[in-house]
């Protein structure tokens, strides 16, 4: 299936998240041959890329034959990462077929800007600074040779670690977990196909945009919405950091009071088996009022917050959370422990969000308005975090869904295989 | 029988008071007086008589040129700061209430936002002239701050104004809501209890600080608090010679957070021991006069008038319970802090002068005081002797000419 994208870089995902659990666990060294492999393709593609440069700004466009063996080449890096990422589970061949379950589709050679191709290098920096928190280290395995595993804490590598875990114990890779790894890994296709001069699109890190109808429609009992025009209020976006600081000493004065809430909720919800409704109401509040204030700061929002943390408050990034349900018990008893690969994927998150936060600002500050896609990249990693503060707050037992999600409503595309819901470890 | 008809307009109109609130301004103001009355009282004799010094006597005549036209420029760079601010927050009272769009924080959280962009507004009024200031300071070499440094810090440090302007707004606003018209004869009272506040903990505020080392230092530091009636004060080394080549100290808090903050500056060599006791002196003069805690009282009696013209101008709006009247309440509040900044340059250049007589009282080194004020003018490039206008607006310190003068009037009554 080919995400509904317009950029010349996209998506094909036809993977069933089913996986052997013995490919996986030797994972790290059926890949080296690929990786010797790749880094003698490295070398080629360092030295054309240079002629391609020359070419493309004599020319205005890639010559076919250039573009060809760099498409192929991105292609390929894509399809052995998805590999070692546990993105995918066939070997891939060794030059580029069309066909892998998670694939790219890049458009032929068109015209381009010369004075863009000239800067490329320039423009590329934003870009890569998006790429240290999906993928790590933006060099690592590209062009630069680097051919390791990219030990780099991106997002990426996190869902790789957290999936090894989830294979291991159901032969399945998490849903949520594969779809947070083909995001990463589209834009690191996207980024490449860019510096490479595939293309003169911006890589798009809007994650709605990567996954288009693949991505899962919003569900669960903490579900993240927004209704926002991106528009900007220059004045507000210069002085957003210390228009935020009362809202930070104030949540920082409120998790105080939630660090022993927490613990009490904690006890109350393993003995009695549900959260209580006055702990719920105000660790929910705590949830949606931390929700508003990183939005607000982040520029996912444009309105400045309320205080309260109440619920509807703050529709440009609101928290819908459900009622109070029995949790599993557990769960509930080993929450600390379950909570930390969400944890951990949430630093991963927090990065993503910091640093199109950045690049945002700059951007909302020349234009009056925010990309969409750093907005809509900005939603998907609060809205994790969200959905971890209430799992670890006991306010639910379902484990925050790590991949994008679209907006419930829109027509969707059935997901290639069922599957299996709060399989295994929870992993989602 | 009269009817209402009969009634002339002027007497049909409703008075602006009644009768008890009007008996009870008139007390509050009585009481205004009485409390700055008690204020005002300095322990420099009354009869007082300061010799005539004149500068060229004390500094050389291309020092004299030099400093003139170094404050000078300083001087016309903050008027024009000054005017740019109040053109600024005229432009942000007329339009700003439109902003409110911009939030969904309910009303005391807009009005805290409409407050903190206005001052956000005077940064960026003011910027351009604080560069103007830093480019002038760096090329007298009185200065290493760097451009993007002071813009920066600059920035960051509206984090601290904006939590202070939400406290503030956040008081104002919900006492408006509470009490209406009336809100200020609480909220005076109130931000004169933060600001009592502020001032006890003011030491905890004051970056990169450590104890005094310098044992010869701080055996003054004890000997002389022992003299001015203060044993025990703690004495502390800011160091700023990053930021500035210019001496200076400073006496903060009271009771258990009394301390002495003494720049690093003023001890790297530049100063005689004699000049530094001088300086400590004068601080101590401060804190043994309880200047810290007078301060806070002379605000308390500027916020009781600014805040009741703050609710009579925002009556126009609604009142400060509206944050639509946000805009026009920070104008009011800075023209007030502008035009009243003269009278309260008068009052600390009064206890300024305490200090410096305290200091005399206290060192009995008159000859040291002397070289100090010199060092100090040349060292910072004060102008000894500045224009009126410039006196009466900016200095919150005697002139170094009336300082010099202050010292031999001490001498003509304490002779050997």
């Amino acid at each position: 299936m080919v995400t509904q994208s317009d950029h010349p870089v996209r998506l094909v995902l036809s993977d069933d998240l089913e996986r052997s659990r013995f490919t996986v666990f030797f994972r790290a060294i059926f890949v080296i041959p690929l990786f010797i492999w790749l880094a003698l393709w490295t070398i080629l593609a360092w030295l054309i890329s240079i002629v391609n440069w020359l070419c493309t700004l004599v020319m205005g466009r890639s010559p076919g034959l250039f573009h060809r063996f760099l498409a192929s080449y991105v292609k390929f890096t894509t399809q052995v990462y998805a590999y070692l990422h546990l993105a995918a589970d066939p070997y891939p061949t060794f030059d580029a077929q069309d066909g892998y379950p998670v694939d790219l589709q890049i458009g032929p050679p068109a015209r381009q800007g010369r004075l863009s191709v000239a800067l490329r290098l320039v423009f590329l920096l934003p870009a890569a600074l998006v790429t240290g928190p999906l993928i790590g280290d933006p060099s690592s395995g590209y062009l630069l040779g680097r051919g390791n595993s990219g030990i780099n804490f991106g997002l990426l590598w996190l869902a790789a670690l957290l999936g090894w875990f989830a294979i291991m114990a159901t032969s399945r890779m998490p849903r949520g977990l594969r779809d947070a790894a083909v995001y990463a890994l589209l834009y690191g296709a996207q980024f490449w196909a860019y510096a490479l001069l595939l293309t003169d699109r911006y890589p798009d890190v809007d994650p709605l945009a990567a996954l288009g109808d693949l991505a899962r429609p919003r569900q669960g009992p903490i579900q993240v919405s927004g209704e926002d025009d991106l528009r900007r209020s220059r004045l507000t976006v210069l002085f957003r950091l210390p228009l935020a600081f009362p809202h930070l000493l104030w949540l920082g004065l409120w998790s105080l009071l939630v660090l022993p809430a927490a613990l009490l909720n904690w006890l109350a919800t393993l003995a009695g088996g549900r959260s209580p409704y006055w702990l719920h109401r105000f660790l929910a509040a705590y949830v949606r009022y931390q929700l508003h204030v990183w939005s607000f700061l982040y520029l996912v929002a444009n309105p400045f917050p309320g205080f309260s943390g109440s619920a509807g408050s703050y529709p440009a990034s609101e928290v819908l959370l459900a009622e109070r349900s029995v949790q599993n018990r557990w769960k509930t008893a080993f929450r600390a422990i379950l909570a930390l690969p969400a944890f951990a994927l949430s630093g991963a998150y927090g990065s993503l969000a910091a640093v199109v936060a950045l690049l945002g600002w700059f951007v909302s500050l020349a234009l009056g308005r925010v990309p969409r896609g750093f907005r809509n990249a900005g939603a998907l990693a609060l809205g994790y975090q969200a959905q971890m503060l209430g799992y670890g707050l006991l306010l639910t037992d379902v484990y925050p869904y790590s991949g994008p999600m679209r907006p419930p409503g829109e027509d969707a595309v059935p997901a290639p295989a069922p599957e299996s819901p709060q399989a295994g470890l929870g992993l989602a | 029988m009269t009817g209402l008809r009969d009634v002339p307009a002027w007497a049909r109109r409703r008075p602006l008071l009644s009768v008890p609130a009007a008996i009870g301004l008139v007390v509050l103001a009585l009481a205004w007086l009485v409390a700055a009355r008690a204020l005002w009282h300095s322990s420099v004799p009354g009869d007082l008589h300061l010799p005539r010094v004149d500068p060229r006597s004390l500094f050389s005549a291309r020092f004299l040129s030099r400093s003139s036209s170094y404050e000078e420029f300083l001087d016309v760079d903050g008027l024009l700061g000054e005017v740019a601010v109040v053109l600024a927050l005229v432009l942000y009272a007329w339009r700003g209430h439109r902003l409110m769009r911009e939030s969904a924080a309910g009303r005391i959280g807009t009005g805290m936002m409409l407050g903190m962009l206005a001052f956000g507004v005077v940064w960026i009024a003011e910027l351009p002239f604080q560069m103007a200031a830093v480019w002038w300071q760096r090329s007298h070499g009185t200065s290493q701050q760097g451009y993007l440094a002071a813009a920066l810090g600059g920035f960051l440090g509206l984090g601290a104004e904006f939590l202070f302007v939400c406290l503030a707004l956040l008081v104002a606003m919900g006492l408006a809501t509470l009490l209406g018209r009336w809100w200020w004869l609480l909220a005076a009272p109130a931000f004169a209890g933060l600001a009592l506040l502020s001032t006890f903990l003011s030491v905890y505020l004051i970056p990169q600080t450590h104890p005094l080392h310098n044992p010869q230092t701080a055996a003054d530091v004890r000997q002389l608090a022992q003299i001015e009636g203060i044993p025990g004060t703690r004495a502390e080394v800011q160091e700023v010679h990053r930021e500035t080549t210019a001496p200076n100290a400073e006496s903060v808090g009271f009771g258990p957070t009394r301390r002495l903050i003494l720049w690093d500056t003023l001890l790297d060599g530049r100063f005689s021991r004699a000049e530094v006791r001088a300086v400590i002196g004068h601080e101590l003069g401060h804190l043994a006069h309880r200047h810290p805690l007078k301060r806070v009282g002379w605000l308390a009696l500027f916020l009781l008038p600014a805040a009741g013209l703050v609710a009579l101008f925002t009556a126009s709006r609604g009142g400060l319970a509206r944050p639509e009247a946000v805009p026009l309440a920070v104008l009011v509040y800075v023209l007030l802090g502008l035009l009243t900044g003269p009278l309260m340059n008068i009052v600390d250049r009064r206890q300024e002068a305490e200090a410096d007589w305290s200091s005399l009282r206290a060192t009995r080194d008159p000859a040291a005081e002397r070289s100090l004020f010199v060092n100090l003018a040349k060292t910072s490039l004060g102008d000894p002797d500045p224009s009126s206008w410039s006196y009466v607006l900016f200095d919150d310190h005697p002139t170094i000419v009336q300082r010099i003068s202050m010292v031999d009037a001490w001498q003509a009554r304490n002779p050997g």
